[in-house]
């Protein structure tokens, strides 16, 4: 308190307030729009960092899968030499480990989609935000590509990273440098098919998510494809063809799998076609692209201005 | 080279299916705060579209002398938009926010941030810049909605009834803000509103839209006198304004007795105000004041609201006012 000054005439006590940073045109280039894409992709995995503890059940439960399933090679590989006549179940438990672990690591995309994905179109529907993109000069497809390459590195950090870690394993495990070079193509086999679950499990649930506009709403109709839906037709493709099976995802996932490392299905597992889970996978991921799409498209044209 | 107008309307036409949303707007509109009023399905929200190259349409639309049709995107760049709606992401901060809208513009990742700050400092969104959105006043919202629509430096700005929902001292804070943005950070805006109050507080033209159709361009001044008629007068007096209505309507005036000091007075169509002065020496009361008689913004925009309708009927050319 200055002396001399009436109690009411005192300046200000400083509370920390923030200060002008003054006004200048700006002058710069701006960058051109076919970058705006990227903007939005970061903005989606910065936003899904953000509130990781989301993710963190996704991200859980395919840490545990890794870990089991590299546990397991590692511990046959290192009792191999030890037993004997029973070293075939040893070779075989590590050659199959990681196409068997993919069915836990596609449960774990489908919660981190009931996390991340599921939602995020009816959650910009409901609070108005494609008025806040397209009153710029965003353009649908930079939204569409910005959303899925976001969703799809956050996927990917659950079932592709997962699966090529125990690739690399299963590559460090071999015995000699000539089975490490007979077996290398398992990489770009698990690149193959953590490229097709990653687009799977970001892209459908994209899609439901653009099908209705409230977020629960999408989030149930999404939950109910996956399990209820998926569960029937795994039910049919045992009692009719088995590519019915196909459209469960997670088994067409586990069926290239599969294929891709020429592994039998087991007994009572449908054996669902390469081609069949192939274009089940294929068909999911473009028509749920084509629904965003169309979705995002007719919200530019009637988000913006209020009445409509 | 003389700088474009603002934006530049010809023959633009606006069909959803057999409804005509605009028809054949032909207008030149320039200025520092242009109201743009109208009734609802008036057709103004139709328009604000066409002019961001949103939706096709027939005719030409320029804003700052680009092709709306051609350039959207170029005028999105170089234009604001602050919703009248809830337009904001869940779950960001107003800062997070304001600098992700700046970037959707083109704004490099650091001078976005930068900007973003100085946008939200001139909206006078304080340290709560760094809370989630999800948890503010409808007041701060709109702040947050204006510092948004600025962060990219525009050179207009649109704002869709920016004073909706506020309190009386939150409207007038937001009005101030409107009203000192062409001074403090040059760009020219676009006011949509219902409330006349407001379009006669900040700004200093008005297109007024009726049934898809502009029914006025021109500034404030010209809306209130557009009738262009001198012989509406305001007479103030010293005392008994009674007593000189009464000399005034003997000389052929007609007069309205508003208060004890002031009256109404519309002249005879060959008078001059010299007969006001004349009545008030004959009567001996003394004339205080004369001004010409200035419609509020409220009641030319309903007498050219009521034309249109007196017109319409006349013509038969009687069109569902919808879609906008």
């Amino acid at each position: 308190m200055k002396p001399g000054i009436a109690d009411d005439e005192q300046p200000p006590k400083p509370t920390g307030t923030i200060h002008d940073l003054g006004y200048k045109r700006y002058i710069g280039t701006r960058r051109a729009a076919s970058t705006r894409w990227r903007v939005i992709a970061r903005q989606q995995i910065s936003f899904a960092w953000k509130t990781w503890w989301r993710f963190k059940a996704a991200l859980g439960l395919a840490v545990i899968t890794m870990s089991i399933a590299g546990g397991m090679m590692m511990f046959a590989s290192d009792r191999k030499s030890s037993l004997g006549r029973a070293q075939f179940f040893a070779q075989r438990l590590i050659d199959t480990t990681l196409p068997e672990s993919i069915i836990w690591f596609c449960r774990a995309g489908f919660l981190a989609s009931l996390t991340i994905s599921a939602t995020v179109i009816a959650s910009d529907i409901q609070g108005g935000a494609f008025t806040f993109y397209f009153a710029r000069s965003t353009r649908p497809w930079h939204y569409v590509l910005g959303k899925l390459v976001g969703l799809c590195a956050l996927v990917a950090l659950v079932v592709f990273a997962g699966p090529l870690v125990i690739a690399c394993l299963r590559l460090g495990v071999s015995d000699t440098t000539e089975q490490l070079r007979e077996i290398l193509p398992i990489i770009p086999k698990t690149l193959a098919v953590g490229v097709l679950a990653t687009l799977a499990y970001a892209a459908v649930p994209l899609g439901f998510s653009a099908l209705l506009p409230n977020r629960r709403h999408a989030l149930a109709l999404w939950a109910a494809y996956y399990l209820i839906f998926g569960a029937m037709a795994y039910a049919l493709g045992h009692v009719a063809s088995p590519s019915i099976a196909a459209l469960d995802l997670p088994r067409a996932v586990q069926a290239v799998t599969f294929h891709l490392f020429d592994l039998e299905f087991r007994g009572n597992d449908p054996e669902i076609p390469l081609a069949a889970a192939l274009a089940s996978l294929s068909i999911h991921i473009t028509v749920s692209i084509g629904i965003v799409a169309y979705q995002v498209s007719r919200a530019q044209k009637s988000g913006v201005g209020g009445a409509s | 080279m003389s700088e474009p107008p603002l934006i530049e309307l010809a023959h633009l036409t606006k069909r959803f299916g057999q409804i005509t949303a605009l028809h054949e707007l032909d207008a030149v509109v320039d200025g520092k705060i242009i109201g743009l009023l109208g009734p609802n399905g008036a057709g103004k929200s139709t328009l604000l579209k066409c002019l961001l190259g949103l939706i096709p349409y027939e005719g030409e639309a320029r804003v700052l002398g680009l092709h709306a049709r051609t350039h959207g995107a170029e005028i999105r760049d170089r234009v604001g938009y602050m919703p009248e709606q809830e337009a904001l992401l869940a779950g960001m901060s107003a800062v997070e926010l304001c600098a992700y809208a700046g970037e959707l513009s083109g704004l490099p990742r650091t001078e976005a941030m930068q900007r973003a700050h100085a946008a939200l400092y001139y909206a006078d969104v304080d340290e709560k810049r760094y809370q989630t959105i999800d948890g503010y006043s409808t007041g701060m919202k709109q702040r947050v909605k204006l510092a948004q629509a600025l962060v990219h430096d525009p050179e207009i700005l649109f704002l869709d009834e920016p004073t909706n929902g506020l309190d009386p001292r939150s409207r007038d804070e937001m009005l101030s803000l409107i009203s000192e943005l062409p001074e403090r950070r040059g760009c020219a805006i676009v006011l949509s509103t219902h409330l006349l109050q407001d379009v006669e507080r900040v700004c200093d033209r008005a297109v007024i839209m009726h049934e898809g159709k502009i029914r006025f361009v021109g500034s404030i001044d010209e809306l209130r006198g557009a009738r262009g008629r001198d012989s509406e007068l305001v007479v103030e007096v010293k005392a008994d304004a009674a007593k000189l209505a009464e000399t005034l309507v003997a000389a052929g005036a007609k007069c309205e007795v508003t208060s004890p000091v002031a009256l109404h007075v519309d002249l005879p169509a060959d008078a001059t105000s010299e007969l006001v002065f004349r009545a008030g020496r004959d009567a001996g009361i003394q004339v205080r004041g004369l001004s010409l008689r200035r419609e509020t913004v409220e009641t030319a925009f309903l007498r050219v609201i009521s034309e249109t309708v007196k017109e319409t009927s006349a013509t038969g050319d009687g069109r569902p006012a919808k879609l906008s």
